[in-house]
């Protein structure tokens, strides 16, 4: 394999886009991409792109080919992925996969989604097409659900309250005040999260991500390859895991295995202690999640999520900030586009850029996760000299 | 939604008959030994709550149902098993209470009642 950096990303603004179409979408955050990488659109060698419900919310597949052409790309193959929630994460490391193998030497990763056109039962449904629907959808668990089931684990093991969660919710809707992609950023109280409606106990409302529209676009090169004028931002793992699709695959709800297995890799590709990130972009799809993930990617130790979250060791200025740009929670979980919004972020954050800016940012990492842990994508991205 | 009202529901696993491990199905294959041999046995329907959840969102399928729960319980036979739970709201409740599988849902779904707290 040889060294890839990430050359160029883009976004659009996560929330609501009335009236545009995900391929417009896809587009937009794309062509700021190319643009930022400096790169002819014919040198781009393959499309690979993010995407979960397209086809059950939109009725319209074969969103790579369409994206393809909006772009006036060469005639290269042009791949949808999919892995529920980790469809970005997916595609992005298909795209790293494709430039470090030699395959090409610039590659297009996309991941988009277009939900808020939807009435909520019909998310909920399309959502729930990343659960195993033999095993248990038929009980009519969602996934507030299933991390309300996880709440309640942790809770019983590590003595996890309201007011460890809420800190988590409130740091993460503080973060997304400041970022100007972030859809919905608050300055809340305890108590207005605590009087926010039940969702899936114990979860309310303020502790799930919102549901939205958006898109975001990362351009891969080999690194001995001509870039643009932005900083090449380096590559240093980029891995995959699989885990169980059913709650009984998972004797322990307190963790997700295929978080914990793609962590191990990537610190073990990157050279690297979890010790070293400087910061983490991970998969907040709900306020406990956070807790959970931040344990199982060893950036905390384990028991301690909730009480690290509390004394506020992962705000910004904290000792491993988690989810500067304000995660999922705040910034908003266009499904498929959300793996390459984490990257974006961390992107700005090693450039020195974000306006949530991290001191001293040299290694970032990233965390994907689909359905119920499926699916995990782990990134680690250095500045030029980290 | 049918629903079969017993007293005490005995709940079909399936047990490999190369190894002996037991799993809640549906699967083709042993997922401990690979082995293709697997039969059908019944499970008592009790066992430990795991976790479990009201859901108050529910999907399209079941929109005027909520408030539901949803709950893992492990077997006593080890295996895990999502089904409901009902009441709907009863508190208090906790991981680890002693729960029996009551009826079955549409022939499939179990549900299950807490019968002695942890």
């Amino acid at each position: 394999m040889r060294p890839v950096v990430v050359a160029g990303v883009g976004s659009t603004r996560f929330g609501r886009h009335d009236g545009v179409p995900a391929v417009a979408l896809a587009a937009q955050a794309a062509e700021q991409a190319i643009a930022e990488a400096g790169v002819e659109r014919h040198e781009i060698g393959a499309l690979y792109l993010g995407n979960f419900v397209s086809g059950f919310l939109t009725g319209q597949e074969v969103l790579a080919g369409l994206v393809g052409e909006a772009l006036g790309l060469a005639n290269v193959p042009c791949t949808k992925v999919e892995g529920a929630c980790a469809s970005g994460g997916i595609a992005f490391r298909h795209a790293w996969l494709a430039v470090a193998s030699g395959l090409c030497d610039t590659a297009l990763a996309v991941g988009v989604e277009k939900m808020t056109h939807a009435p909520t039962p019909e998310v909920t449904a399309a959502l729930n097409c990343a659960m195993d629907n033999q095993t248990d959808g038929p009980s009519g668990l969602t996934f507030p659900g299933l991390f309300g089931m996880v709440w309640r684990v942790h809770a019983a093991r590590y003595g996890t309250t309201r007011e460890h969660v809420s800190a988590v919710v409130m740091k993460n809707k503080r973060n997304g005040l400041r970022n100007p992609l972030a859809q919905m950023g608050a300055a809340l109280t305890a108590e207005q999260i605590e009087e926010s409606p039940l969702i899936a106990d114990p979860l309310r409302l303020y502790d799930c991500c919102p549901t939205s529209d958006g898109a975001a676009a990362v351009v891969v090169a080999a690194a001995d390859r001509r870039v643009g004028s932005a900083a090449p931002i380096r590559v240093l793992a980029s891995v995959q895991t699989r885990g169980s699709a059913r709650v009984a695959g998972h004797p322990d709800l307190s963790t997700f295995d295929a978080t914990v297995e793609a962590a191990r890799r990537a610190y073990e590709m990157a050279g690297i202690t979890p010790a070293e990130v400087d910061f983490a972009e991970l998969h907040d799809c709900f306020s406990i999640a956070e807790i959970v993930d931040s344990q199982d990617l060893g950036l905390v130790p384990r028991g301690k999520g909730h009480l690290w979250a509390a004394e506020g060791r992962t705000a910004v200025e904290g000792d491993i900030p988690i989810n500067p740009s304000g995660g999922l929670l705040a910034k908003g979980h266009p499904v498929g586009a959300t793996g390459l919004g984490q990257i974006y972020e961390a992107v700005l954050q090693l450039r020195g850029q974000h306006p949530n800016q991290v001191r001293d940012a040299a290694i970032g990492l990233t965390h994907n996760l689909g359905g119920a842990g499926v699916a995990c994508t782990v990134t680690i991205l250095g500045r030029p000299d980290a | 939604m049918p629903e079969t009202t017993r007293s005490s529901v005995r709940l079909g696993l399936l047990r490999c008959g190369a190894c002996g491990a037991l799993d809640p199905g549906p699967c083709e294959r042993c997922p401990a030994c690979r082995a293709s041999r697997l039969e059908r046995v019944e499970a008592d329907g009790t066992g430990t709550l795991v976790s479990w959840t009201v859901i108050r969102r529910p999907p399209a399928r079941l929109k005027g149902e909520e408030p539901y729960a949803v709950a893992v319980v492990q077997l006593d036979e080890g295996v895990l098993l999502t089904g409901r739970l009902e009441p709907a709201e009863a508190e208090p409740r906790a991981c680890g209470d002693r729960v029996a599988c009551v009826r079955l849902l549409a022939d499939s779904v179990p549900v299950f009642e807490v019968v002695r707290r942890a």
